[in-house]
């Protein structure tokens, strides 16, 4: 028997996993591609403009796949948890609408011209217009980031208690003031310079299997580099970002630290109690890092193709461990409340509202509110296993479909 | 706060939205389904122009998916942001947008292999079976994708309408209707008879639209260079365009008519333009739906006003779907048969067939690529605004008058914080309409690149 919040969870996770290497690798190339080319015209040698070109064509390939998951995570959010999808939707919609209007309608038609633009432009021109594609393209994490930082610390909320509301309350947002949320600074600069360093690592991977081409060296090289700088960068903003979490979201840090954070009160233990222990999250996470930082450092010496893929294998989980951890440790909430509304709203409606308000924030109520989907699934679980054998048949196609395009890049 | 302008002008820009990401996946089924049509003559006959044509039209569906998907992500956007309400009730409609995610990665992922295997796999028959896979992706999500369209026109059994408003009451001040089935089992209603009928004329629609653009084109460069491929191409596809309207307008076409008269005799007198209250005879729509003389129908002013669709549905139905259908059935049998036929004609006494071809053919190169573009639109119109101000529509019979027609106030479903302005819509619409210049610009230089032929 699966219950609709761990379908949900679970789908979503997937979804989620399987999205976010992708586009942190279309961040950190669409940041780099700009400075290769620059450093190619300072340098005067046009291995650096080769280079440029074969990460471009490797960024369209991912920039699809990322894209299509980011869709499928779109569509498990409506169908899973329809009721929060609304309600996010309605009360933070300047954030969705900038970031598509960065992510869609700026961004892909500058990708095209980026592309029309190779040689044909001055080199100036044409890096301008990488700097500006990069702009655009980080506004989609530094408007989704906001979500995420609102989702574990809802800053700028308030609840309204409301006879009418089938919830008994109404909830209202002043999106500027949610900008001011602790958790969204380092969260959305770890994540700009975490994508960079991911990038550089599946730089290094993919030049040292294709060892043959001419810019191949360059390209370990600048990989290795981005790596080396952004990953520490990406370390202190990571721990920023736990310590705001340890201050300001209860269950997360509750399920990423092993224990309750010191300034829960105790009498809130029962309200805040994460559903997984994560605990050793963060430490895969840094073990993770450390092996990582020993790889890059003996391919910076050595060509080796299967150390390589020891580099890949360990950046892509350790991106997946270090955001997965931080989406599952907000169970049972989909919303963690926060702890000062939570003694304000008993303090000024009673402890019952307040159970409430949490209650109605939790996944299995947003879950269950209408999902039919997981009562057909459960009635129907070969619908579960084929999904299940679906997916897995889709990831593997995934990475063949994506180890292709830069075999078919590397060819031409 | 909803106001009329804001509802207006978000139905406006919703609209163009649609219609082009409509256009787009629609390009997409027709230029898929040439590409293997032509792979699947060139495999049985060895014909080394219908596998030019084939990779061409591979090529070509390949860039106007990936600009449909883009456009996808926008439309899917646009519903969270301006009718977030509507994602509410998604929650009920999850299983066609669930089996859709399986299509979509489908064609996400194996279109490109298709691409890639072009000549790379020994056995034709086996990239041909990888085109398939492909096929079947974009052809999947259509289905679920118009199965939930299809249950906005008409609530599919089982379904029903949860009103908070009624007892005024909400979700979070924002929530105001939800969807409930009445057992779990019917989710499965999604995909009843009526949503079949719907599907599949949209289907039909979307393959009769983009293979009659090509057409156009087709036809064009035939009366240029007169060479052979343009000519076997207009062979295959003319009249199998005629046959495939025929087909709409006859076949699904009365089905969907019957099911109008059932579910929403209110879009039916918007439909067929019945300016009058009460009940009266039309002869005409009563033969072709009941086959009799004598049937009466209920007017469009038996309704109140604020239930009525706008009135330039009647003429998107008539003028623009219906009779610019039948231009465009009349113009590809007309070329169809003379291109096939031309030789033989006379012994048919058909003879004067042959005087009209060559001015069929000059006229259809423009005429049938926008009498497939105007009816297309005019069937969207129709059956879109034809339900406006409602969705989830259906009607129940009332002794005392009228059937009384029942869903959800189009209103209810959008943002109520949504502020949009003149000056926005006005972006916006510039924006809708231009993207589509991405997909026509990277086909252009694709052909150019490739000298008209894929090499």
């Amino acid at each position: 028997m699966i219950g609709s919040a761990t379908l949900a969870a679970d789908l979503i996770t997937w979804a989620f996993d399987v999205h976010i290497p992708l586009v942190y690798t279309v961040l950190g190339l669409l940041w780099t591609m700009p400075f290769v080319e620059m450093k190619g015209v300072k340098s005067g040698n046009t291995e650096y403009f080769r280079l440029t070109r074969s990460m471009f064509n490797y960024m369209i390939v991912v920039y699809a796949m990322g894209g299509v998951f980011g869709t499928i995570i779109t569509v498990f959010l409506a169908g899973l948890m329809p009721v929060f999808t609304n309600l996010a939707g309605y009360m933070l919609w300047p954030v969705w609408a900038l970031a598509i209007v960065a992510g869609v309608l700026i961004t892909i038609p500058m990708i095209g011209l980026y592309y029309r633009t190779f040689e044909r432009w001055s080199h100036r021109r044409h890096i301008a217009l990488g700097l500006i594609i990069a702009v655009s393209a980080t506004i989609i994490p530094a408007m989704f980031r906001l979500v995420f930082a609102y989702t574990a610390y809802p800053f700028g909320t308030s609840v309204i208690p409301d006879s009418s509301s089938a919830i008994g309350f109404d909830l209202a947002v002043n999106v500027y003031t949610a900008f001011e949320n602790p958790l969204y600074l380092p969260l959305f600069l770890s994540t700009v310079f975490a994508s960079i360093a991911f990038t550089g690592i599946m730089m290094l991977f993919g030049y040292t299997l294709s060892s043959n081409s001419s810019h191949s060296g360059l390209g370990r090289e600048i990989g290795s580099r981005l790596a080396l700088v952004f990953g520490p960068l990406y370390a202190v903003t990571a721990a920023w970002y736990l310590f705001e979490v340890y201050l300001h979201s209860p269950t997360i840090a509750w399920s990423l630290f092993g224990r309750p954070p010191s300034n829960l009160n105790s009498v809130l233990y029962a309200v805040y109690r994460p559903v997984y222990n994560l605990s050793w999250d963060p430490y895969a996470v840094a073990i993770l890092a450390a092996v990582e930082l020993a790889v890059i450092l003996y391919l910076t010496r050595h060509t080796n193709r299967a150390i390589a893929w020891i580099s890949a294998i360990a950046g892509i989980a350790m991106v997946d461990l270090a955001e997965g951890g931080n989406l599952l440790a907000h169970l049972p909430y989909a919303v963690v409340p926060p702890q000062s509304l939570a003694v304000q709203l008993i303090h000024q409606y009673g402890i019952t509202f307040a159970i409430t308000v949490a209650k109605t924030l939790q996944v299995s109520t947003l879950a269950t509110v209408l999902d039919y989907l997981s009562i057909i699934v459960n009635q129907m679980p070969l619908l579960l296993i084929f999904s299940v054998a679906m997916f897995l048949f889709f990831n593997v196609l995934v990475l063949g479909v994506i180890y292709l395009a830069l075999q078919w890049r590397s060819t031409k | 706060m909803v106001t009329p302008t804001i509802l207006l002008l978000s139905r406006v820009v919703s609209a163009v939205g649609i219609l082009v990401h409509i256009s787009l996946a629609s390009s997409f089924l027709g230029t898929i389904a040439l590409a293997l049509l032509f792979e699947f003559r060139y495999l049985r006959g060895g014909d080394v122009d219908y596998m030019k044509l084939s990779r061409k039209f591979a090529v070509i569906s390949t860039i106007i998916f990936g600009v449909g998907a883009a456009y996808g992500t926008l439309v899917e956007f646009g519903l969270v942001t301006v009718w977030s309400n509507f994602i509410a009730l998604i929650g009920a409609l999850a299983l066609p947008f669930f089996l859709e995610l399986f299509a979509f990665l489908f064609e996400v992922v194996v279109l490109p292999l298709y691409l890639y295997t072009w000549n790379k796999v020994k056995n034709g028959w086996v990239h041909f079976g990888i085109g398939l896979a492909a096929g079947f992706g974009g052809f999947w999500s259509a289905y679920n994708i118009l199965a939930v369209m299809a249950s906005l026109s008409m609530l599919p059994p089982g379904l029903e309408i949860v009103s908070l408003a009624s007892v005024k009451s909400s979700i979070g001040g924002a929530i105001t209707y939800l969807l409930e089935w009445q057992k779990p089992s019917d989710l499965f209603n999604m995909y009843w008879w009526g949503a079949n009928v719907f599907i599949f004329h949209g289907i039909f629609a979307a393959v009769i639209l983009s293979w009659s653009i090509v057409a156009g084109v087709y036809i064009r460069r035939y009366l240029r260079e007169n060479d052979q491929m343009h000519l076997k191409f207009l062979k295959n596809t003319s009249l199998t365009i005629a046959f495939l309207t025929l087909i709409e307008g006859l076949v699904i076409g009365h089905y969907q008519g019957e099911l109008v008269i059932q579910f929403d005799p209110l879009k039916l007198a918007a439909l067929e333009g019945f300016f009058w209250s009460g009940l009266k005879v039309d002869p005409l729509i009563s033969f072709v739906a009941t086959g009799t003389f004598n049937h009466p129908f209920w007017g469009l002013f038996s309704w109140p006003s604020a239930l009525r669709p706008p009135f330039y549905v009647t003429y998107a139905y008539i003028v623009m779907m219906v009779g610019f259908g039948i231009v465009l059935g009349i113009l590809t049998a007309g070329i169809g048969i003379y291109l096939l036929f031309g030789g033989r004609l006379a012994s048919f006494k058909l003879g004067w067939l042959n005087a009209l071809g060559p001015y069929l053919l000059k006229v259809g190169q423009y005429l049938i690529p926008v009498s497939a573009a105007i009816a297309s639109i005019g069937g969207a119109l129709s059956a879109e605004s034809g339900r406006f101000p409602l969705i989830f529509v259906s009607s129940v019979p009332n002794s005392a008058g009228p059937p009384t027609v029942t869903g959800i106030p189009v209103s209810a479903i959008l943002n109520i914080d949504l502020s949009m302005p003149y000056w926005l819509a006005a972006l916006l619409l510039i924006v809708e309409l231009s993207i589509p210049f991405v997909a026509i610009y990277g086909i252009y230089l694709y052909s150019r690149r490739s000298g008209g032929d894929a090499q």
